[in-house]
């Protein structure tokens, strides 16, 4: 377009979802949410020598209403996971999950009774960060990566709180998520589940209870 | 078997091994701690006496257990002032493996161990006489109940909560013996021989690796 | 005891009338000493009752409606926890409060518990050092070096640990605790609102940080101090980098009590708070700069002194104010001699190897820097690969199966900068360990939490557990 070259400095053109993906990036707020090792790395992240706070992100909100972020730094305990999960919901939206170590990415190093084997049987995570303890370098790849993945959202419609998924899809006449593509796990060989799914419309017990996909 | 003498275990370690029987004084307490044991087999006469590498162990019965930790703390030539640990170590019952070198090639044979019991260690450690010395008992691992030490020291409360925690002995007498570590409707007792590690296979592109309690190596 | 007697609460055991100076007279076990302007104890009957007989022990525990009953007596039940931006990680605790004074403080616990001891059970000896050393996360080499002189005093090569070796640890273990300490320092200031604290605090941390990613290669975790000696040998520059270490820091630690020592609103916050005498810490099991602030000077480095450092000369530093502004002082004053040893430590650094010559224990060995990094020595290589197969076997097991512990119990300690941390190995003459129970100083500390904090206000509840310096990790394992 044409239009960009003729303005008076000061005018900048962008689209509704950029300005809102900026808008959220910019000064993302995190959640203390340290429960061990990796706990004292951010930390070590949000002090002044691996400073965050260059990204606005130097305040941890101690309160979950109030952060935009959860950095689930540390392993999660079976006893811990109920509070995890109980802090996310009183998070509001929109929010973002980190979860970082490789234990809360995937039970780490412990493989046993007493931890969850990975944070992400609890709640949606948006960037794994592995290390043990990860470098505070790469704590803040993972910030910078999930900021490119804020600032790329789309605007789109979720589901709201109290609303099934079936008055979610009639309201807003969503399909489901394109699973013919999507790899079936532990199984890459099994056939995709959408064909196994009738279609919208024409079942005879109502749609098949799924998972929400994306966020 | 090797002409390289840099391949040999150490001799020590092979008289010690021999010297560790049950009930039998293997030489290495040091002076202190010798007559430490003297003072204390004759208050208590049915104490078993151990020595490991130069720690001395008494084996009290399970119901004479606290009376020993409070002579412990009040005597004046023990003066044990801190009850540095409290542990617990279940010994399964019933037929056990002997554990040798798991390559060499012999069946593996197994023999009874008795009925299953859980040691209770209780480490005492004297400030004043800079002395430290460790007080066992066993209670049985099916209900094994056994007097709290709480009424000698109070550091015993948590300690005692965690062995329940862990190991289900029962301390009779405890203040708030509720869990500890575990979530409060937790079954079992993690830290027993018998219960499991509760790990899970890990599948990666394809391959699968056990968890680490079910692996070779 | 007898199986059809209820179990009774037994009444505690009162200390001997000629007790020496460590009691005072007439104190019984188990109450804490009186305090001036204290309020009175809980009443006995709104306590936590005892067991009732009629009920088994079981896994559900007590019922919250038979605490206190808040509506009739103006106690308030609040919980504080486990998200918390004071409570120095993942602590619970559930106070009664009358008014804003605390009545009771049930601490809960157990929300980072790992089963570390039940894995390490599963893993070979060597291996048991990558998970002990994820405990007590702010000082990981201690952890690690408590556990290798277990299994070293459990082999009985306690002697034939090379000099370079032990040297090493008392440089890394001091090392580590300074940059402990400094934590301690900036999460407790931060905990209070001192902000500033915690950049500081942090800041002098990356220094340490640094070099012992130099040496070990992480910062956190390091899983460097084996059984039988350290990993490998310190790089070439490691003098010169520690040396200007040790100019440095002096002058940060002054700055930390520039800033604090006289500070008005630090004095008013700490001064008086969170006392506990010496009785109370003997009874509770309380080592370290607790017991240490209370005027006893009992540190493991002096009674029951490990890798060699009974050769160094410091002072064990005490205070007699047993609050948590003693505790402030005493960790300034142990970072300082800390670095007298790591300084004494440096200048008298002995060659030779890193690792205990028996072969059948000594791994990792026989390292070499080749051009791809780090690894087996190419002399090394062409032995078991070429002339012994006898080698290749040796090595074949040490490298799966690891070495083979005789049977035995022993309990080894070693002064973390928390306190005593002890580590009580069994092992059934196997390559995996038995059993191993850690004693944990942060453990002990979270039992003394109910005495340490009645009668404080809420405010002070938060400096009180912040002057224990407990790390849940270690707390929890």
């Amino acid at each position: 377009m044409g239009l960009e070259k003729n303005l008076p400095s000061g005018i900048l053109l962008t689209s509704v979802e950029k300005l809102i993906g900026w808008g959220r990036a910019g000064s993302l707020w995190p959640a203390t949410f340290g429960l061990a090792c990796c706990a004292i790395e951010m930390m070590s992240t949000g002090a002044a020598h691996y400073d965050l706070s260059r990204f606005g992100m130097e305040v941890f909100r101690a309160s979950p209403r109030q952060a935009d972020l959860m950095i689930v730094a540390g392993r999660v305990s079976q006893k811990m996971a109920p509070v995890v999960r109980n802090l996310y919901d009183q998070m509001a939206d929109p929010k973002w999950v980190i979860s970082m170590g490789v234990c809360a990415s995937s039970g780490g190093m412990f493989n046993n009774y007493a931890i969850v084997q990975g944070v992400d049987h609890i709640i949606p995570v948006d960037m794994y960060v592995p290390g043990c303890p990860p470098r505070p370098e790469m704590l803040m790849d993972g910030i910078v990566k999930l900021h490119d993945k804020i600032r790329a959202e789309q605007l789109v419609e979720r589901p709201r709180k109290d609303e099934s998924m079936e008055q979610f899809r009639l309201r807003t006449g969503w399909a489901g998520p394109d699973v013919a593509e999507a790899p079936s796990w532990p199984n890459p060989e099994a056939p995709a589940a959408a064909t196994r799914l009738p279609v919208l419309g024409q079942a005879e017990e109502g749609p098949q209870p799924q998972e929400a996909g994306g966020r | 078997m090797s002409d390289n003498p840099r391949m040999d275990v150490p001799d020590s370690a092979a008289d010690e091994q021999a010297g560790l029987r049950e009930g039998a004084i293997a030489v290495q307490l040091s002076e202190q701690l010798a007559r430490l044991r003297d003072h204390l087999v004759e208050a208590f006469p049915s104490l078993e006496v151990l020595g490991f590498r130069g720690e001395l162990t008494l084996i009290a019965p399970a119901h004479q257990a606290p009376d020993v930790l409070a002579f412990c703390r009040d005597d004046p030539a023990v003066r044990c002032e801190i009850l540095a640990d409290l542990s617990c170590v279940h010994w399964l019952g019933g037929q056990q493996q002997v554990h040798a070198q798991e390559t060499t090639g012999w069946p593996t044979y197994t023999e009874d161990a008795g009925p299953g019991r859980i040691e209770i260690d209780y480490i005492l450690y004297s400030v004043t006489h800079n002395h430290r010395f460790r007080v066992r008992a066993y209670v049985s691992d099916d209900g094994g109940r056994i007097g709290t030490a709480t009424g000698v020291y109070a550091s015993a409360n948590v300690m005692e909560r965690e062995a329940y925690d862990f190991f289900g002995v029962v301390f009779e007498g405890h203040p708030n013996l509720r869990r500890m570590h575990m979530p409060d409707d937790w079954e079992g007792h993690p830290q027993r021989k018998d219960y499991p590690l509760g790990g899970v296979e890990v599948q990666y592109k394809g391959a699968t690796v056990p968890p680490p309690d079910e692996r070779k190596y | 005891m007898d199986e059809t007697q209820p179990p009774q609460p037994q009444p505690p055991r009162p200390r001997p009338a000629d007790a020496g100076a460590a009691w005072e007279d007439g104190l019984q076990p188990g109450t804490p000493a009186v305090r001036p302007e204290a309020p009175p104890a809980v009443r006995p009957e709104r306590a936590r009752p005892a067991v009732r007989p009629e009920h088994e022990y079981t896994v559900v525990g007590g019922e919250w409606q038979d605490l206190p009953d808040a509506a009739e007596d103006d106690l308030m039940v609040i919980n504080m926890g486990p998200q918390h931006p004071s409570t120095h990680g993942v602590l619970r605790m559930v106070l009664t409060l009358d008014g804003e004074v605390v009545v009771d403080n049930d601490p809960v616990i157990g929300y980072l518990h790992t089963g570390i001891e039940k894995n390490t059970e599963v893993r070979p000896w060597t291996l048991g050092v990558t998970y002990v050393t994820r405990m007590d996360y702010l000082s990981p080499l201690f952890n690690e070096l408590g556990y290798c002189l277990a299994v070293e005093k459990l082999l009985g090569i306690t002697d034939q640990v090379p000099e370079r070796a032990s040297a090493l640890r008392v440089i890394l273990t001091e090392l580590n605790r300074i940059s402990s300490h400094l934590v301690w320092l900036a999460t407790s200031g931060m905990e209070l609102g001192a902000t500033t604290v915690m950049i500081y605090g942090f800041r002098e941390r990356e220094a340490i940080l640094d070099i012992l990613e130099f040496v070990t290669g992480l910062r956190m975790n390091h899983a460097f101090i084996r059984p039988g000696g350290v990993a490998q040998d310190v790089p070439e520059d490691f003098d010169g980098r520690v040396r200007q270490l040790l100019e440095e820091m002096p002058k940060r630690i002054d700055e930390f009590g520039d800033l604090l020592s006289l500070n008005p609103i630090w004095l008013e916050r700490l001064v008086g708070v969170g006392i506990m005498t010496a009785e109370e810490c003997y009874d509770y099991g309380m080592t370290g700069p607790v017991l240490r602030s209370a005027g006893v000077a009992h540190d493991l480095r002096k009674s029951a002194p490990y890798c060699g450092i009974e050769q160094y000369d410091f002072d064990v530093v005490t205070t007699d104010t047993a609050d948590a502004y003693g505790r402030y002082l005493l960790r300034l004053a142990e970072m300082r001699e800390s670095l007298r040893i790591i300084r004494q430590a440096l200048d008298r650094l002995p060659g030779g190897p890193v690792m205990v010559a028996d072969k059948k224990i000594a791994w990792p060995a026989q390292l070499a820097l080749g051009p791809d990094g780090l690894g087996n020595a190419k002399e090394y290589i062409s032995k078991i690969m070429g002339q012994s197969m006898e080698a290749l076997i040796h090595h074949f097991k040490l490298v799966t199966e690891g070495f083979v512990v005789p049977a035995g119990q022993v309990y080894t300690a070693v002064e973390s900068p928390r306190g005593e941390l002890g580590y009580h190995v069994t092992s059934n003459g196997t390559n995996k360990p038995y059993r191993v129970h850690v004693r944990d100083p942060s453990f002990i500390g979270i039992g003394t939490l109910p005495v340490l904090t009645r009668g404080l206000q809420i405010a002070d509840v938060i400096v009180a557990v912040a002057s224990l310096d407990p790390v849940m990790g270690g707390v929890d394992r």
